[in-house]
């Protein structure tokens, strides 16, 4: 059998997997445009691992594209919560405030930054629409146990969601 | 329960959903690519200057006893910090071997004979196709690395048809023809496609996609082509099935 994406150029790489990968990134930030940056990330990061390359290179990549969409999650809200120490001080609300409206995916973002990574990737993924089968490749898994992480990564992701903002 | 409980974490976490019909912008991404690819490039570039000039300066020293062990630790670092160079050539080296996947003939195995429809209803059977070197493709409409390759299926199809090969593509997606038909027209896909099943699937092992396999002449599996592979592989690889004896 051959294991073809290990001679691919990164180019061929791209236009199979970047704008998947952009759209995962998407998901986990409030910034679009950061995404398509950070997809890029991604697959320089893929060309310059040889171990990433070969059959499993698009598990490679979804994984290491949640995760990178995670960190910098957890670096935005790091960040925000500082800053709103300073806005504490300021009367009026500026646009960035109205545009942090958007309480919804903010919440689930923050509760996604909150529990495991592995568990937030699960979701994640999950949510993207990648099948048992392609989550336990992606996040190197048992098969057979996919449905009970699934289950505990949900469970976590409601018992944190409830902690902070209550039932809905 | 359980299933409320499925439904209201995936509710939240549907909300993350990008904007409207949000996709990523193909081509900002890849002259970002290219952009940062001729950057890293230059600065290695810069590195192995740097590296080569400081071997050169400590060459001298060792001529002095004195000298001698702090010249050997510059030596040491520069070369160290070179061996990018050494990743570079037997990278080079080993793609530039060509890639021989096809199959020896008297290792072949049969490949599984199956039956199904194409697009305008007509059966298509893999046995009737004997004489023809077959690309038989398994993919999906939602599988990203498969619409990369259709192109190429396509032209390969156009190119050496009168040569004796066929084209054909067997979809796996699981909303059938209705979600499949439309594709083949977008895409203008001029090979025939049929909607494959789990059994046809399965007697393949195609459990990932994309998935190909270059069937010979005489009906054997000559070359796997798990995931997408390069456009000149596949080409190599089906101008060298054509042109055995059968």
């Amino acid at each position: 059998m051959n294991a073809c994406e290990d001679r691919l150029d990164i180019e061929t790489v791209f236009h199979a997997h970047y704008e998947r990968i952009a759209r995962v990134i998407a998901r986990v930030l409030r910034d679009p445009s950061r995404a398509e940056e950070l997809a890029v990330d991604v697959l320089l990061k893929w060309s310059r691992n040889p171990g990433a390359q070969g059959e499993k290179a698009s598990a490679w990549l979804y994984r290491v594209a949640v995760r990178a969409g995670l960190d910098e999650l957890r670096r935005e809200i790091r960040r925000s919560r500082r800053e709103s120490l300073v806005r504490f001080f300021r009367p009026s609300p500026t646009p960035e405030d109205v545009r942090a409206a958007r309480e919804d995916q903010d919440r689930v973002r923050t509760v996604l930054a909150a529990v495991q990574s592995r568990q937030a990737e699960l979701l994640i993924l999950r949510s993207d629409g990648l099948s048992y089968e392609e989550l336990a490749t992606a996040l190197n898994l048992n098969p057979a146990s996919i449905g009970t992480f699934l289950s505990r990564a949900e469970h976590t992701f409601r018992k944190e969601y409830i902690k902070r903002y209550g039932p809905q | 329960m359980d299933r409320n409980r499925d439904k209201w974490v995936e509710e939240r976490l549907a909300a993350l959903r990008p904007d409207g019909e949000w996709r990523a912008n193909v081509s900002r991404g890849l002259s970002r690519l290219r952009e940062r690819r001729q950057l890293n490039g230059n600065r290695k570039r810069r590195w192995s200057w740097m590296a080569a000039g400081a071997v050169a300066a400590s060459l001298p020293l060792m001529a002095f006893p004195t000298t001698r062990a702090f010249a050997q630790r510059c030596v040491s670092v520069c070369v160290g910090q070179s061996n990018w160079v050494h990743g570079f050539l037997t990278r080079n080296a080993s793609s530039a071997v060509p890639s021989s996947v096809l199959v020896k003939p008297t290792e072949r195995r049969m490949a599984p004979d199956f039956a199904l429809a194409d697009a305008f209803g007509k059966p298509v059977k893999l046995s009737e196709l004997r004489g023809k070197v077959v690309l038989l493709n398994f993919w999906a409409t939602w599988c990203a690395p498969c619409a990369a390759e259709i192109p190429w299926f396509i032209e390969f199809q156009r190119t050496y048809e009168s040569a004796g090969l066929t084209a054909l593509g067997v979809s796996l997606d699981e909303d059938g023809w209705s979600a499949v038909r439309p594709y083949i027209e977008a895409h203008k896909m001029d090979y025939r496609v049929m909607l494959g099943n789990d059994d046809v699937a399965q007697a393949y092992g195609a459990s990932s996609l994309p998935t190909t396999f270059l069937i010979d002449r005489s009906g054997r599996i000559a070359a796997t082509h798990v995931g997408i592979c390069g456009k000149g592989e596949y080409e190599a690889d089906i101008r060298r099935v054509l042109d055995e004896r059968q």
